[in-house]
């Protein structure tokens, strides 16, 4: 079996798909949804379907979801012409067997041995992008694979962590296990991060310039585009999906790509060059031949206007090298918040 | 999609409560496009440690701003880079439907008269205020009557005072789904020949040339009691009023503090009354009400309190998204035009 170029880690509740559960009914109607009622988000499917049929390129789909609803999520993936490598969820009935419920909830003790596991159990690839959002401890727990991979986590700190993140034992030594098994590397080139709340992009700056906040799916493409690994042609397929949806028009498009680049996390030299890329675009060829949607050209004069409206005004600088994450302490506040949000009434 | 522009640096809490305003629009307007006009390094800095929707917000950079206390003649002569001069030039351009501004307000209102055309059928442009009243209006049981002009015309003829009429019941009708706005003269009695002969002149054209709901003069008094939801006068005697009942409404508060200071019995009074006097004071907030339009030019322009926090914007933006929305200034062409069409059939 060949190594991958790149690995693409996916979490689908509040990342590809619209997912509800605030509340008691949320979960309720979560769990009892068809395939076809669920919703993925504009320009995610696009994105994923890209990512599953690019050559060297592997998707792997992490989820808290329970094993019960694989059934109805891999229909809702195969609906929405998605294909994947791997395929994991929690096994929650388990836990329940076991007297676990600590472990229903619990998210670094479940998805950190995962990612961990996924990495140990196959050829490993040079280069990983990992795909969460802002609702659960998904920058915590990527940054921490991150740094585990990269070798910036020892063993004990590991332990702290998860007796922090209230791991059960044979959890906390099966994942110190898979920590220390797994091939290591400096790998994770990307975290993003998809703004399913509208959390404030700045809440993320501790977490260094890896990780990007997107608040759709044509930033994380842009994303992407900028990092070599999607090409012009590639992030249009992701637009154009997002500008089908009805929920997109050309404007907030251009208005996403001027918004990261105001946050310093794209280049004015890349969307230049991804203007002239665009409208180099011939109009012959499968992208083209849709007549409701915008030329290539004044797909082109959008992005480059953008650029041009903030006169180059400085971006908002970002920590090159920030601290070393203290986990411990990033662990116990997502706890303690997490008890709030419920004591509120928010799941 | 509504593109309501909105001058980031014009208030006294610029651009901070601005663009917190305009963030919050971003995420409760789902149909709007916020372009924030000022200093796109402050703006950016500034929007990252908001809740919003970045896809819903654009920033145009303006190197200069018109600060408060300058005069606005000289001012946008001097800085050319303004931002209510970009921003104003943004919707005369077509980027922009409407445009939202708590900066200096003769700067604002000159900036737009100066960018933007006329509406056909208008010779001069009214800002509009709006007053709580005892007496509540529309579908939305608006306790706020509609002034207007309170500045922008200092003397009008019976010719603007019919535009006025014309263009505030649009308004009214559209903002406050008051389908048929009552719509009175301001005057020093009730009478029709009482008043300055543009306001006679005025009440006879409103009676024989308009299907407004015309109901004739009112005096000051009937202001506050919301008699009427569309009050019509020039731009001197409304600013003149407004003023009046703005310091009117600060000396109570004044006068109820004092109390509270004074005696042990009116203290216990005001305490019993408190939680209708915070009724009061909700109801009576001016930055739930967002700000004041600018009627008469081809877009819609509002014209937000100089001191408007984050709430008083964000209810701005949602007026001019409405007013465009309901397309405020079409409704006030026809108006006029049919005024101008009624005039030309009855003339011998």
């Amino acid at each position: 079996m060949t190594a991958p170029r790149h690995v693409f880690r996916w979490d689908l509740d509040k990342t590809y798909l619209r997912t509800e559960f605030d509340s008691l009914g949320d979960l309720i109607k979560s769990a009892i949804e068809t395939a076809a009622d669920k919703q993925a988000y504009p320009g995610a499917t696009a994105l994923l379907r890209t990512l599953s049929t690019t050559d060297g390129y592997k998707v792997c789909i992490v989820s808290g979801s329970p094993t019960q609803m694989r059934t109805v999520l891999a229909a809702k993936l195969a609906l929405d012409g998605v294909t994947y490598d791997e395929f994991v969820l929690k096994d929650n009935v388990r836990n329940i067997l076991r007297g676990r419920f600590r472990a229903l909830r619990a998210q670094i003790p479940y998805k950190l041995p995962a990612l961990l596991g996924s990495r140990g159990g196959s050829p490993p690839a040079p280069a990983e992008t990992l795909f969460g959002d802002d609702a659960e401890a998904d920058a915590i727990v990527y940054c921490l694979y991150a740094d585990l991979l990269a070798g910036r986590v020892d063993q004990d700190t590991l332990a702290r962590i998860l007796s922090s993140a209230r791991a059960y034992d044979d959890e906390a030594a099966r994942t110190l296990a898979l920590a220390r098994q797994a091939p290591k590397g400096d790998v994770v080139r990307r975290i993003v991060i998809h703004l399913d709340r509208r959390s404030p992009p700045l809440g993320f700056r501790q977490f260094g310039p890896r990780l990007v906040p997107v608040f759709n799916y044509f930033q994380a493409a842009l994303v992407l585009f900028a990092d070599g690994v999607l090409d012009a042609r590639q992030l249009l397929f992701v637009a154009f999906e997002m500008l089908d949806s009805g929920q997109y028009h050309l404007a907030t498009l251009a208005n996403s790509l001027q918004d990261l680049m105001r946050r310093n996390r794209l280049g004015s030299d890349t969307v230049l060059r991804l203007a002239d890329e665009v409208g180099a675009m011939t109009t012959g060829g499968l992208l083209s031949a849709r007549p409701d949607l915008p030329p290539f050209a004044t797909i082109a004069r959008a992005f480059t206007e953008r650029v041009r409206e903030l006169r180059g005004a400085a971006p908002v600088a970002w920590p090159t090298d920030p601290e070393p994450l203290d986990y411990v302490s990033l662990v116990d506040h997502e706890h303690d918040h997490r008890r709030a949000r419920r004591r509120r009434g928010h799941g | 999609m509504q593109r309501i522009v909105v001058d980031a640096m014009g208030g006294d809490h610029a651009p901070e409560e601005i663009v917190k305003g305009a963030a919050e629009a971003s995420l409760a307007l789902p149909d709007a496009e916020l372009i924030l006009v000022g200093d796109a390094e402050v703006i950016g800095a500034t929007l990252p440690r908001l809740r919003h929707d970045g896809a819903r917000v654009r920033v145009h950079h303006a190197a200069q701003v018109v600060e408060m206390d300058e005069k606005p003649g000289e001012a946008l002569a001097a800085k050319p880079d303004a931002s209510i001069l970009i921003a104003a030039g943004l919707v005369a351009a077509g980027e922009g439907d409407a445009l939202v501004s708590a900066g200096n307000t003769g700067a604002s209102v000159l900036a737009c008269a100066r960018a933007w055309k006329l509406i056909p059928g208008v010779r001069r442009a009214a800002l509009a205020s709006v007053y709580p009243t005892e007496l509540r209006r529309g579908e939305k049981n608006d306790p706020f009557s509609l002034i207007l002009d309170v500045g922008a015309t200092i003397d009008a003829s019976a010719e603007d005072l019919v535009t006025f009429a014309i263009m505030g019941a649009a308004y009214a009708s559209l903002v406050s789904r008051n389908r048929r706005p009552r719509v009175a003269l301001l005057s020093n009695g009730t009478e029709a020949g009482k008043g300055p002969a543009a306001v006679v002149e005025a009440h006879q054209l409103l009676l024989e040339a308009t299907q407004l709901n015309f109901i004739g003069n009112v005096e000051g008094l009937d202001i506050p009691r919301g008699v009427a939801d569309v009050i019509v006068c020039n731009g001197f005697v409304g600013n003149v009023v407004l003023k009046m009942l703005e310091g009117v409404s600060e000396t109570v508060v004044r006068l109820a503090r004092y109390a509270h200071k004074e005696k042990l019995t009116w203290r216990i009074g005001l305490m019993a009354l408190s939680s209708a006097l915070a009724q009061l004071k909700a109801v009576t907030d001016w930055q739930q009400y967002g700000g004041a339009p600018l009627l008469g030019l081809e877009h819609p322009f509002i014209k937000a309190h100089g001191r408007s926090t984050a709430p008083a914007i964000t209810n701005a933006i949602k007026v001019a998204a409405k007013a465009s929305a309901g397309d405020l200034c079409g409704h006030i062409g026809r108006g006029l035009a049919e005024l101008s069409a009624r005039r030309e059939g009855s003339a011998p």
